[in-house]
């Protein structure tokens, strides 16, 4: 029970790493996106598989959707001004 | 201050709160050992109180309903907050195509992209329902399925062009889902008072254990949550993505030049 939860937490340690250290923002949110699915799978060995439900759908899903297009507006702006 | 100077400090901190950090986490009970006395006594009381097998969701719901009432209005004031910050000055129109950043390529979709979206879209779609109805019974429940529904919404997208997308998921239908949602839940938690019971009481039959039905008034509040999520987070997603429609249809802003 104990060494697949160090095994995603190792891994969730390192996904959460690459999104620090990602400088491109665009690369950063992919990097958040997968960082969530291993939380996610980190919840579910904790045996809390509604916490992993809303991982996924927040964390993975939602909130990088929200972070492209708040980065798309951001191009568009700066081009048009 | 240049980077060796942060390093040296970062070194000097790091050294200094060492033995501290380490003596904190060898106290610490070992990893997954202790459980707190709520858990066993919520796990041994509630099926038989409440008729329920979903545990998480009879406290949110029941056990600490008003807890999740104030979440669910923190919900509401944020999606509104963000709406009204985001439509401005841009008001209710919606464009009927998507905005593009100059420069960047547009690739055409690609069949396979297309039917894909399609059928993942209504599966996830489906999913979120499934696992918002059988809140009492599995893990999941309102929150959980109004978020998986909501971004069933969102690969609507990728599968339709701008303005397919934005008839398909109108902005009207959800701003009354997300307030029929907090209508639901406030009147769960008014409607006992007005009867002389506590508020959000459990007063409709408990319906029987496992079964769709289960929980008594946990089923409405439940509805009304997955109905508040999925619209909040469906409205969200429209007001971002109107951030980005065509330019011509979107004056320059001129606060600027005030």
């Amino acid at each position: 029970m104990i060494w697949p939860v160090a095994v995603a937490l190792a891994v969730a340690a390192l996904s959460g790493l690459l999104v620090v250290l990602s400088r491109d923002p665009k690369r950063q949110v992919f990097a958040l996106a997968a960082n969530g699915l291993v939380l996610a799978v980190v919840f579910f060995l904790l045996r809390a598989p509604d916490v992993a439900l809303s991982e996924i759908a927040v964390g993975s899903a939602i909130t990088p959707f929200l972070f492209l297009v708040t980065l798309s507006a951001i191009a568009m702006n700066r081009t048009r001004s | 201050m240049n980077g060796r100077w942060r390093l040296a400090l970062l070194a000097l901190a790091a050294l200094l709160l060492a033995p501290l950090i380490w003596s904190v986490a060898s106290a610490l009970p070992p990893f997954g050992a202790p459980e707190a006395a709520y858990g066993p006594a919520v796990n041994a009381l509630l099926p038989g109180a409440r008729n329920v097998s979903n545990m998480v969701a009879a406290v949110n719901f029941d056990v600490r309903g008003i807890d999740t009432l104030g979440e669910e209005s923190m919900l509401l004031c944020a999606v509104v907050g963000a709406v009204v910050l985001l439509r401005g000055r841009r008001g209710e129109d919606r464009g009927d195509r998507a905005g593009r950043v100059p420069g960047r390529p547009i690739v055409e979709r690609d069949d396979a992209t297309i039917l894909a979206c399609r059928i993942a879209a209504l599966l996830v779609l489906l999913f979120g329902a499934y696992v918002a109805l059988h809140g009492t019974v599995t893990p999941g429940g309102g929150f959980q399925g109004g978020a998986i529904a909501a971004s069933g919404l969102l690969l609507v997208y990728p599968g339709e062009d701008y303005s397919c997308w934005r008839a398909l998921v109108p902005g009207t239908v959800l701003t009354v889902i997300e307030g029929a949602g907090a209508l639901i839940f406030v009147l769960a938690a008014a409607l006992p008072l007005a009867g002389g019971h506590a508020a959000l009481a459990n007063i409709l039959p408990l319906g029987t254990w496992k079964d769709l039905y289960s929980g008594g008034v946990m089923v409405v509040v439940n509805f009304a949550v997955a109905l508040a999520v999925v619209g909040g987070f469906g409205l969200l997603l429209i007001e971002f993505m109107e951030e980005t429609r065509a330019p011509e249809e979107d004056p320059v802003p001129d606060e600027e030049d005030r």
